[in-house]
């Protein structure tokens, strides 16, 4: 068999077939034998998503284990991430329900997350106060919208500054939500565009081809 | 360097601690203001409302660290609010930290649960975990769950569970509540749930992401949305449970003035500034 064959071909019309099974189930009442068939397949998908986590949490250790032996930049970052790694994923092995490693979760990864989020509160206020200016007529109308929409957001906007619910809610729900909806179809007929070329084969990125081509040149 | 410079420049530090004092403050001394319930909480809480006793309904739990401060006290009233109807739970999570937090956000709501109200675990809720694959992920388990699960989030095999007994797809639930966070994983639900199966759906997310899926909403893709911590508080409000949410959205009052007052301000003096130099 050739090279080609095995590496794009193969792969094409497997994409092509599994794709179109899908597609077709969702809008068309099927077999018993297709619909069981993509219930299968789905479950693959559950199952090498759930592969995908452990091999790039392998990748990702073998980077920073190498970062340490060959002292590159900053690998003293890396050997805390080796030692965290190592004391969850140890104690996480041993039992994930056992308290020690819930407390590692609850006391210092979520802080940590909730922290970080509630950070760019202070930083968008810094910038807001820099740069939401009325230098002209878009920015002036970005400017009054933000304010309305803000006052309609915060619990006590409404009733400080009534018109601000109809006003916000307009702004919101027309010109917003027009903008987002045409955001929402673009993207989908984006997606089923690149579903189209990559079930003709001319995508081939998802093979990894372009990177091959690259890596050869 | 004059006044009006200094303030145009100001120092970012003075703004941060102006901020946290607006935050903190209300936090720390808790008063309830009066608040506007927005439409859209009003119709998630009454769709809620509405479900039939004994019904099966699927949540998923897709808050995190950095979400459930605004998410949180909302599933964990909506979790009471569901139990004293006597509706049975089934929760799920797309990604491992937010089951997690699910697992939290249960048994808070467990704690605030009036004496009397059913809640045993297998039989009034049961709390499937993590399922992989995102998008694919969901699609799987709305056509069928025991292909993605074998065992709920403790290790009980889903077959030892009695509410799961008749439950094994998308249909089989009455109605759909995604707890999105900011995760931004509502279409998934719309696509693979509402669409296909028909189930009615309310969603939660972050009050910035509101806008994103006001779209479905206006098609009735989706019932209503819980729109952040305003969101979560206004459900604690309707269901007379003032908890932890009602004092964040308090402080956001003070917060979200405090940024309109900082911009107005900076406008005036930009404003006065370009005045001055135009006077050059």
């Amino acid at each position: 068999m050739s090279d080609r064959l095995i590496k794009m071909q193969i792969p094409i019309i497997l994409t092509a077939i599994i794709g179109l099974l899908m597609i077709i189930e969702f809008f068309f009442p099927m077999p018993a034998t297709i619909t069981n068939l993509n219930i299968t397949l789905r479950s693959f998908v559950t199952i090498i998503s759930a592969a995908a986590l452990i091999l790039g949490t392998i990748v990702l250790t073998i980077y920073h284990g190498k970062k340490v032996g060959t002292k590159g930049s900053e690998w003293y970052y890396s050997i805390v991430y080796i030692l965290a790694f190592a004391i969850t994923a140890g104690l996480g092995v041993i039992n994930v329900r056992d308290t020690t490693f819930l407390w590692i979760y609850n006391n210092m990864t979520s802080p940590i997350g909730a922290a970080l989020y509630s950070l760019t509160a202070f930083y968008i206020t810094s910038a807001a106060y820099r740069v939401l200016r009325a230098r002209n007529w878009e920015g002036a109308i970005l400017l009054v919208s933000a304010l309305i929409v803000l006052l309609m957001l915060i619990p006590i906007g409404a009733i400080l500054f009534p018109p601000v619910v109809p006003i916000g809610t307009w702004i919101r729900n027309i010109p917003s939500g027009a903008g987002f909806r045409g955001m929402i179809i673009g993207t989908s007929l984006g997606i089923m565009g690149l579903g189209v070329r990559v079930f003709l084969g001319r995508q081939k990125e998802h093979l990894g081809i372009r990177e091959e081509r690259r890596g050869s040149e | 360097m004059s006044l009006m410079d200094k303030m145009l420049a100001l120092d970012q530090r003075i703004i941060f601690a102006l901020l946290f004092l607006a935050l903190a403050f209300p936090i720390l001394n808790p008063v309830i203001l009066p608040m506007d319930i927005q439409k859209y909480s009003r119709d998630s809480f009454e769709f809620a409302d509405s479900i039939p006793a004994g019904s099966v309904v699927l949540i998923e739990g897709g808050l995190g660290a950095a979400t459930y401060p605004q998410g949180g006290p909302g599933l964990e009233v909506q979790i009471v609010h569901l139990l004293q109807k006597d509706v049975k739970l089934v929760f799920f999570s797309i990604s491992t930290e937010m089951a997690q937090w699910t697992v939290t956000a249960i048994n808070n709501a467990l704690d605030n649960l009036p004496s009397g109200v059913a809640a045993e675990n297998g039989v009034n809720w049961v709390h499937l975990g993590y399922v992989p694959g995102g998008e694919s992920g969901v699609a799987a388990l709305a056509n069928d769950i025991r292909s993605v699960k074998t065992e709920d989030h403790f290790g009980t095999p889903i077959d030892q569970i009695p509410i799961m007994a008749n439950i094994n797809k998308a249909s089989d639930f009455a109605a759909c509540f995604w707890w999105g966070g900011s995760e931004g994983s509502i279409p998934y639900g719309v696509r693979q749930i509402v669409t296909p199966f028909g189930i009615p759906m309310t969603g939660m997310c972050t009050t910035n992401e509101v806008p994103n899926y006001t779209p479905y909403i206006n098609s009735g893709q989706m019932i209503g949305i819980i729109g952040g911590v305003r969101g979560s508080a206004e459900y604690e409000y309707l269901m007379g449970m003032p908890g932890l949410a009602l004092g964040q959205a308090m402080a956001t009052n003070f917060g979200g003035l405090l940024w309109g007052i900082l911009v107005v301000l900076g406008n005036i003096l930009y404003f006065i500034a370009r005045r001055e130099e135009g006077a050059d």
